[in-house]
């Protein structure tokens, strides 16, 4: 069993949560926008997790067909766009305000997205401590030596 | 006796690992706790004459409260699991230090 296979595997998590709350503070940021580059306002993006190692290649098959491929770290599936649609603001003023006076805000609530930060924080702190713990584990071991 | 240590280094590092995956994956939906029983498994290894790499059975951890998008991991426990395979593991770092201390004494006691 190597130990700095299990840092990779926290390693793996400290990135996966970093991106989590990056894209959290994206949608924070982006509250308010009504203009993106594809047109309309912004949508909320989410994050998705997935177990690393599933994709189907020969090695990973192989793996798990050998049942050793049982403990992994996490990665991101992708990241989505949230399929709600946008807010209607009445605002006639707005430069992008339609016909009837409404303008599209995209419809991101503060409270979800400072939970989905703080929990993504929790997690970056736990994984943290993890590597904390294995090069403890590490550095112990390289005792042995002394 | 240093070889039921090696064994016993090795089912902690795994262990660790585990914890490591199920703290990674806290937060990926559908995912479950995966564990093994350090006494079985030590058991197991101990009573098994075959040497060379030894893989503990890894299993679904029972009774943990799954949130809605099916994932069970619970902080508390991986928190405590992370601490008790650091413990362990110290504790067979020390043991085989021990165990090579005595081995250097037995060499050097012809009195030199």
């Amino acid at each position: 069993m190597n130990l700095f296979g299990v840092m990779d595997i926290s390693a793996s998590a400290l990135q996966a949560e970093r991106v989590r709350a990056e894209v959290t503070a994206s949608n924070m940021a982006n509250a308010e926008t009504t203009r993106t580059a594809e047109g309309g306002p912004y949508r909320r993006q989410q994050v998705v997790f997935q177990t690393q190692g599933q994709e189907t290649n020969f090695g990973s098959s192989l793996m798990a067909h050998l049942g050793s491929n049982t403990i992994g770290g996490v990665e991101i599936a992708g990241v989505q766009d949230d399929a709600k649609a946008p807010v209607m603001r009445f605002d006639p003023g707005h430069p992008d305000a339609n016909a009837n006076g409404y303008v599209a805000y995209p419809d991101i609530d503060p409270l979800t997205e400072m939970v989905d930060l703080m929990s993504a924080q929790r997690s970056y702190g736990m994984n943290a401590s993890a590597v904390q713990a294995e090069k403890n584990m590490i550095t112990s071991s390289l005792d042995i030596l002394k | 006796m240093s070889d039921a240590l090696v064994r016993y280094l090795d089912l902690a590092s795994t262990q660790m690992k585990l914890t490591a995956s199920n703290i990674a994956n806290a937060d990926t939906p559908g995912y479950r706790t995966q564990g093994f029983s350090f006494e079985e498994q030590m058991r197991q290894a101990m009573s098994g004459s075959a040497s060379g790499a030894f893989s503990p059975e890894v299993q679904d951890v029972d009774g943990l409260v799954a949130r809605t998008d099916g994932n069970n991991v619970s902080l508390e426990r991986e928190g405590l699991e992370m601490a008790k395979s650091q413990l362990t593991f110290r504790t067979g770092v020390d043991l085989l230090r021990h165990e090579y201390s005595r081995m250097t004494d037995a060499i050097k006691s012809d009195g030199k």
